[in-house]
């Protein structure tokens, strides 16, 4: 049997690599191996997506290597997920996530989400296209603390301030923390339509979503 | 040489030979259709993008309203996709139609029904560019198609598609994009015979956010070209995003025009592009939505200076755009001589 390490490790490298059926095999072999599955989803699975990441950014992979890896990734976590133990290290919070109306690009949106349920939020998942009504109702039905909102088109960014402006109208905006992102969104943008940060990355949105549940729970507190 | 309409000078600039003209043109290939425009003209969306009469009207607007030198046609990038299948949302006023199913599952189910061209609302399209090109003889219509990779996107789920731009072999891939640049110039051929001057292809997924300059130079490239070598007019190629690592192999493709996003260069693209393509562009979009007529002024004096052929905005043109922003845009091409 496969020693700890070489499993983290085999995940990992499948991630990378973007190859579906080694990650199912290192998924299911960690779960034989009674290896922890939130810390082969973090060591091994989130830690993969920071080296595509940088990859991504060394402009070695693009999207369809980091889609590869994505899906490989989902496909080890969908095994995995059942076995995780139930206390979690990360803050927990509920998030919703979603591509603003107009906007069928999901590809960002996907990997923020595989990111943060990796990192142990709850993540209600809203998909593409969503309207901008929806997000604020989402908000109140689920009691969310934290909203994502995405669009890879400029010509559907400005449904990202409409919500803002909705939470507002609805008083809401103090109870839940707003990030944004996608191609085109620049942080000055987030910050002139009033959202609370643009994370660069699927891998910085899990830093940048602690902080700000913690700032909001503080606040409540 | 006859006189210097709007559509002369348009065909000038478009191919390379601007120094024909008198001035650059603000002929907009790509999408021009805003809110305002609509209520003035009494054309709404969704119903413009199916009929005909509402349909003439609003792409009028862009040279009645607006004052840009041309028509672009149609007004939303689902024409492709639905014909062959593919069930749409249709938005509303401030909202372009959009693709909600996928028809094909895999690659090696792509079929194109010989009769494509009377499927869907490819005869809308054809039949305004016929009924512009009645009307106005000395403007130029630019007939859009949606670019082979995007179409793909549509037809087969863009994750789908992208997933095997690296499972699949490249064959297969190159076969695909192939068989949907056919549809294209389907298109282009009857686009032409209805009165047409210039084919847009608006390629926005194959942008340099998503794929390589090595899958775009090996697989992309020869698609446009095939494309390129028979289409009946000439070609503006339009990718979202910034597709500076694209522009060496650009004249491979055999385009005529590149029209870039807001974040190329335009001097740049002039001069690694030089004579072999000329480039449209790009006045930034969001800008123009949400500053002052004074600062769009400003950045469109700028894109002339750094040489580009086309004074145009550097994607479509946000809905919500207001009338007086947008108008700057011919304003300033029609005073301006150039650097």
């Amino acid at each position: 049997m496969a020693s700890k390490e070489e499993i983290i490790e085999g995940f990992k490298k499948a991630v990378i690599e973007g190859d579906v059926e080694a990650a199912k095999k290192w998924a299911e072999e960690a779960i034989k191996a009674g290896v922890d599955a939130y810390e082969v989803i973090t060591q091994g699975g989130a830690k993969a997506m920071e080296v595509v990441n940088e990859l991504y950014e060394r402009r070695e992979y693009f999207v369809p290597e980091v889609l590869c890896s994505a899906v490989a990734l989902q496909a080890g976590v969908d095994i995995l997920k059942p076995h995780i133990k139930v206390e979690k290290t990360s803050v927990p919070a509920k998030v919703i996530l979603g591509v603003v109306e107009g906007d069928i690009h999901d590809i960002g949106k996907n990997l923020v989400k595989i990111m943060l349920s990796a990192a142990g939020f709850e993540v209600i998942d809203l998909g593409k296209d969503v309207s901008l009504q929806k997000f604020v109702e989402a908000i109140k039905e689920h009691n969310a603390e934290l909203l994502g909102m995405s669009a890879l088109m400029s010509t559907t960014m400005p449904g990202m301030k409409k919500v803002i402006d909705l939470l507002v109208q609805e008083g809401l905006r103090d109870k839940v923390k707003v990030m944004v992102g996608g191609g085109p969104v620049t942080p000055e943008w987030a910050k002139s339509i009033g959202a609370d940060a643009r994370p660069k990355d699927a891998s910085e949105a899990i830093e940048v979503a602690k902080r700000l549940v913690e700032e909001l729970k503080r606040k409540k507190s | 040489m006859g006189e210097m309409t709007p559509r002369r000078r348009a065909i000038y600039c478009y191919t390379g030979n601007r120094e024909k003209a008198d001035r650059i043109t603000a002929h907009d290939p790509l999408t021009t259709t805003t809110v305002e425009q609509m209520m003035a003209v009494k054309a709404p969306f969704p119903d413009s993008t199916r009929d005909v009469e509402l349909g003439v009207r609003l792409a009028e607007a862009a040279w009645t309203i607006i004052g840009l030198e041309g028509f672009k046609i149609p007004f939303d990038l689902c024409i492709e996709a639905q014909a062959l299948g593919a069930e749409l949302n249709w938005g509303r006023i401030d909202r372009q139609p959009s693709v909600a199913t996928h028809p094909f599952k895999d690659l090696k189910d792509l079929k194109i029904p010989e009769n494509l061209m009377e499927k869907g609302r490819f005869p809308y399209k054809h039949e305004i560019v016929a009924r512009l090109r009645e009307k106005y003889d000395f403007l130029p219509i630019t007939c859009q198609v949606v670019g082979p990779f995007t179409l793909a996107g549509h037809v087969f789920g863009v994750e789908n598609f992208l997933i095997w731009t690296r499972k699949r072999k490249q064959e297969e891939i190159l076969e695909a994009l192939m068989l949907l640049a056919d549809v294209n110039l389907m298109d282009a051929k009857e686009a032409a015979r209805a009165g047409a001057d210039f084919i847009c292809i608006a390629d926005p997924t194959a942008t340099a956010d998503i794929i390589s300059p090595q899958f775009f130079r090996d697989v992309m490239v020869p698609v446009y070209r095939y494309f390129s070598e028979r289409c009946p007019l000439p070609i503006i190629l339009h990718i979202c995003g910034n597709a500076s690592c694209f522009l060496p192999y650009l004249p491979d493709t055999g385009v005529d025009t590149f029209s870039a996003d807001a974040h190329v260069d335009v001097a740049f693209a002039k001069q690694v592009l030089g004579k072999k393509v000329a480039v449209a562009g790009n006045v930034f979009t969001i800008n123009l939505l949400m500053k002052t007529p004074k600062e769009i002024r400003d950045e469109a004096v700028e894109c002339i200076k750094k040489g580009t052929d086309a004074l145009i905005p550097s994607c479509g043109i946000p809905p919500r755009t207001p009338t007086e922003n947008f108008r700057v845009l011919p304003q300033v091409a029609k005073c301006m001589v150039f650097y």
